[in-house]
């Protein structure tokens, strides 16, 4: 008999002692059980007479970890918010929560919080009194500073609700009108479509309508307006008769992969391939395109596809393929996202996408108008990176002497070539309300430790919400964990006080305000409540249901001129800075939990990795795991590679959020940043910044870290782990209808 | 046999049923019996022992094994025994949570007071509590009794087990249940923990009772 164990008699052996040394560890007391005496225990002094030690209560709140504003419920114990689920009275997230959401507690707890005011002396941050922050505000913003309007600006998130009352009434203290909304993860040239073509910037969506679903780079599941709420939407969208979802993009995104049919595309070339797709809806399956201009329809009927499926790297049997569906399955719904508008000609782009709503006769059917929301001063003020180029030209032209930061880390987020550090040296005073010592943080003269989300109080509209509209209450879940931190609300009353604005002096703080502006809410809200009861209704529920006023969409189309083929030149290939739920656009590096849950498509976890195709890998000599080093004209950077098909070959991804030089523990030092190198090109209509536009080299580096990541193989090979059918056969068979 | 019956737990040794063998053979050794019936009574002892605790809690047999823990020095020196023993008040009337709630919970210092705003003022220690009183402040009280935070362990489902869903058993006698884990407190001043706590307590105690016994029962 031979020596050697077979596998499975190790696994039967390291199972036996496995349970043996299990057991006889059981009354091991020491090291897991706890020692007496060293912890304390404190009770109640007086019971609350609904709290029972060691039971949870839960309590409605908002999610402010994106902009989305999904309504949460957080289970409060002894005191303590300990978990966050959906809130089911919400209509934006109807009791879901995606894992930014639920997050929401790490970046409460977080051990990097900021806890106490900060001012700059002899070149360091020093702590101060809130008493001493405040005086130096005065000082330097006050109504005795001397300081003008024009002198002065806000850079923030996207920002909604009462906040925005605040903030607004604190521009017109200052005389200023100088507001940047920043968000790198935005739609805005989508919106400027819409308001140009269809005279709404948001229209409401109906994915459920639809049956099919075209989506040219609109990561809906992820990342595009309101993820937990477009997954409700999908879901209806999916089950019988089910909607066949198309993805259109240069890098496979999280809905990519749950598409029926994923086309990889090269970047920029998403409108030349709309017009292909309608050009085939017009000659094979007689679509008339008379809402069309002239121009335009001439502009259709000249391509020919298969030039279109060569400069896209679509193939032809997809464009008809394509075309068929959308022809035959009425309704249908177009969409575009990041990668369809992060170019120069990105309004151009989106515009030729949005045609082919118009020629399938979706205005009014799945994009239906979202009406008038019937308090505009709490409607959420919207940003995207126009905002960045904006403000850093204003700091090269030394506009401003100070500027409030909330929110926004533009200092992070600004690629190198705006030079945005550099520039803000100039301004004399930059003020930072923030929970962390983020890089804009870091360059700050003053430091106000903000309140979490979960410590705050707050009302928020978001800015695209579904059928019932609401405004969403945020109320503090727990007493905060810092005594020398404030809520954001009661710093913007002080420095309303310090400007005795008429109307905002009388507030003790954000709460005694936001009792009297819920009072003042007109009847229709109040629903025959009494102030109290309505109060207390809406603290319980965490939504205010608004009613909104009929709206209507008008078509209105001009000529489009889409670009083709860029060439490639010096850089032969595309970098796109892919957006992920997870990292988002960079504020959830500091989160353990997002930076160890595995990415959606590649499971690489606390790292950066750059996204290829197995036969770019091939010409470039580099397989999983490889470092190559990225270069753009603008800078370089490195990460270890991923091979797949799941992207166009000749575009090379990173994911954005990672590569912090500070942010705490958990996100400096952690990988590389994609925006950083990005060339400053903006879109030529909106002045955002093109995203999608910069153009890179890739050559092998020498592998100095190892990129880890979950799960070994991506192929089952061949041994049907997962069972699957096409999409075609389980319509047949399974889908009915 | 009554002595034997009423052997404090706390002087079983820690070895399980073999120990509680030789310490009754001692305990029986200076009466110079002979030998085999000796032998004869203390296996009748081990048989009787649990029958013997059945007059208390009905339908359980008590976990084994004890734990000699250190003392613990509280802010006050609490005396359960005055209490629970002297003045025979219910576990529950001040550990109030333990039937609802995974945590049996110290009593809120408004329950000491609803008491002591007039029962022995004059004592020291009721003077002690006053002052945290005043001060608004509950005393801080010293964790005697723990688990690690990935056991999960439930006061509620215990006492449903032993003690509310338990026929024959009278919830006055809930001490008995208590006494399962925490030892006879109602004979200490402040507790002190004289049972291990440790899973192979747990899961003896499981495996004579019939509890669960799936290990994402206590540990999910």
């Amino acid at each position: 008999m031979s020596n050697k164990v077979n596998r499975r008699d190790f696994l039967k052996i390291m199972g036996w002692s496995g349970v043996g040394a299990t057991l006889a560890g059981c009354d091991l007391p020491t090291t897991v059980t706890l020692e007496e005496g060293k912890e304390e225990v404190v009770s109640y002094l007086m019971p609350e007479e609904f709290v029972i030690p060691g039971i949870g209560v839960w309590y409605a709140s908002t999610c402010l970890q994106c902009p989305a504003g999904c309504g949460v419920h957080g289970r409060v114990r002894e005191g303590r918010v300990l978990k966050l689920e959906g809130n089911p009275e919400s209509p934006i997230n109807r009791g879901r929560l995606c894992q930014m959401g639920q997050s929401g507690v790490q970046a409460h707890y977080n051990p990097d919080r900021i806890t106490q005011p900060m001012l700059r002396k002899n070149g360091g941050l020093t702590p101060v009194s809130w008493h001493d922050a405040l005086e130096v505000l005065a000082q330097r913003t006050g109504p005795g500073s001397g300081l003008t309007g024009e002198r002065f600006a806000w850079f923030t998130d996207t920002i909604s609700g009462h906040q925005a009352v605040l903030l607004d009434a604190h521009l017109k203290a200052m005389g200023s009108d100088n507001h940047y909304v920043h968000e790198v993860i935005n739609n805005s040239v989508t919106r400027a479509v819409n308001r140009d073509m269809l005279g709404e910037e948001q229209p409401r969506l109906r994915f459920d309508k639809a049956r099919v679903v075209l989506s040219f780079g609109a990561d809906f599941l992820g990342t595009w307006q309101s993820p937990v709420h477009n997954a409700t939407e999908y879901a209806k969208f999916r089950s019988p008769p089910r909607g066949v979802l198309v993805q259109v993009e240069p890098n496979m995104s999280l809905t990519g992969a749950n598409a029926d049919l994923w086309v990889p595309v090269r970047p920029g070339t998403e409108g030349l391939l709309a017009l292909a797709i309608a050009k085939v809806l017009a000659t094979k399956h007689r679509k008339p395109l008379d809402k069309l201009p002239a121009a335009v329809q001439e502009l259709i009927l000249g391509y020919d596809v298969n030039e279109v499926a060569r400069i896209t790297g679509a193939s032809g049997d997809h464009i008809i393929k394509i075309a068929g569906w959308l022809s035959e399955r009425s309704p249908s719904l177009v969409i575009a996202g990041a990668t369809a508008e992060g170019h120069e000609q990105g309004y151009q782009i989106v515009a030729a996408i949005m045609l082919l709503n118009i020629i399938l006769g979706n205005v009014g059917e799945t994009i239906e108008p979202a009406g008038e929301f019937p308090f505009p001063q709490l409607t959420a003020r919207t940003g995207g990176t126009r905002s960045l180029v904006d403000f850093a030209k204003a700091l090269e032209e030394k506009r401003y002497d100070v500027v409030f930061f909330r929110g926004a880390n533009p200092v992070y987020t600004a690629p190198k070539a705006l030079g945005l550090a550099q520039k803000l040296e100039g301004v004399g005073f930059k003020v930072a309300f923030s929970m962390f010592q983020d890089e804009t943080t870091a360059l700050a003269d003053l430091v106000l430790p903000m309140r979490s989300p979960a410590e705050d109080w707050g009302t928020h509209v978001p800015a695209y919400q579904g059928e019932d509209r609401v405004i969403s209450v945020q109320q503090p879940l727990m007493e905060p964990l810092y005594t020398e931190t404030r809520g954001f609300g009661d710093v913007m009353l002080s420095l309303l006080k310090m400007h005795k604005v008429a109307g905002y002096s009388d507030y003790e703080d954000y709460y005694a305000y936001l009792r009297d502006a819920f009072a003042a809410m007109p009847a229709v809200l109040k629903e025959n409540h009494s102030d109290d009861s309505f109060w207390a209704r809406a603290l319980q529920k965490g939504v205010i249901p608004v009613p909104t006023t009929q709206g209507s969409l008008t078509v209105k189309t001009a000529a489009v001129e889409v670009p083709g083929d860029s060439g490639r030149g010096e850089y032969p290939y595309f970098l796109v800075p892919a957006a992920r739920l997870g990292m988002w656009d960079g504020r959830h590096a500091n989160i353990p939990w997002l930076q160890e849950a595995p990415d959606q498509i590649t499971k690489v976890v606390w790292n950066s990795w750059a996204e290829m195709h197995p036969s770019t890998a091939r010409k470039l000599g580099v397989k999983t795991g490889d470092a190559v080093r990225i270069a753009s004209s603008q800078g370089t950077i490195e990460a270890n590679v991923y091979v797949y098909k799941g992207i166009h070959p000749d575009v090379i991804a990173v994911p954005m959020g990672r590569g912090h030089e500070a942010y705490g523990r958990y996100a400096q030092g952690r990988g590389v940043n994609p925006l950083k190198i990005l060339d400053p090109v903006t879109e030529r209509k909106t002045g955002e910044l093109a995203l999608m536009a910069t153009r890179v080299q890739v050559s092998r580096a020498s592998n100095e870290k190892v990129m880890v990541k979950l799960g070994g193989s991506e192929s089952q090979l061949g041994r049907k782990i997962v069972a699957t059918v096409t999409a075609d056969v389980f319509e047949r068979t399974e889908g009915g209808a | 046999m009554s002595n034997i019956q009423q052997l404090p737990s706390r002087q079983v040794s820690n070895r399980g049923m073999e120990g509680g063998r030789r310490s009754l053979c001692r305990f029986l050794m200076p009466l110079s019996f002979p030998w085999v019936l000796l032998w004869v009574l203390a296996l009748g002892g081990l048989v009787l022992m649990p029958g013997a605790v059945l007059a208390e809690v009905p339908n359980a047999v008590p976990p084994e094994g004890t734990y000699e823990g250190e003392h613990v020095e509280q802010p006050i020196e609490f005396p359960h025994d005055t209490h629970a023993d002297v003045n025979k008040i219910n576990c529950m009337y001040c550990h109030t949570y333990a039937r609802r709630s995974p945590v049996a919970g110290i009593p809120p210092t408004s329950k000491c007071m609803g008491c002591h705003s007039i029962i022995a003022t004059d004592k020291p220690r009721i003077k002690q509590l006053t002052e945290y009183w005043d001060k608004r402040q509950p005393p801080p009280w010293k964790k005697v009794h723990d688990v690690p935070d990935f056991v999960h362990f439930t006061h509620e489902k215990h006492l449903k087990r032993f003690v509310f869903d338990n026929e024959g058993m009278d919830v006055e006698n809930v001490a008995e249940v208590c006494a399962f884990c925490h030892g006879e407190v109602k004979k200490m001043t402040v507790a002190n923990k004289v049972k291990p706590l440790t899973m192979g307590f747990c899961r003896r105690c499981h495996e004579a009772n019939d509890g669960p016994f799936d290990c994402w029962k206590c540990h999910k």
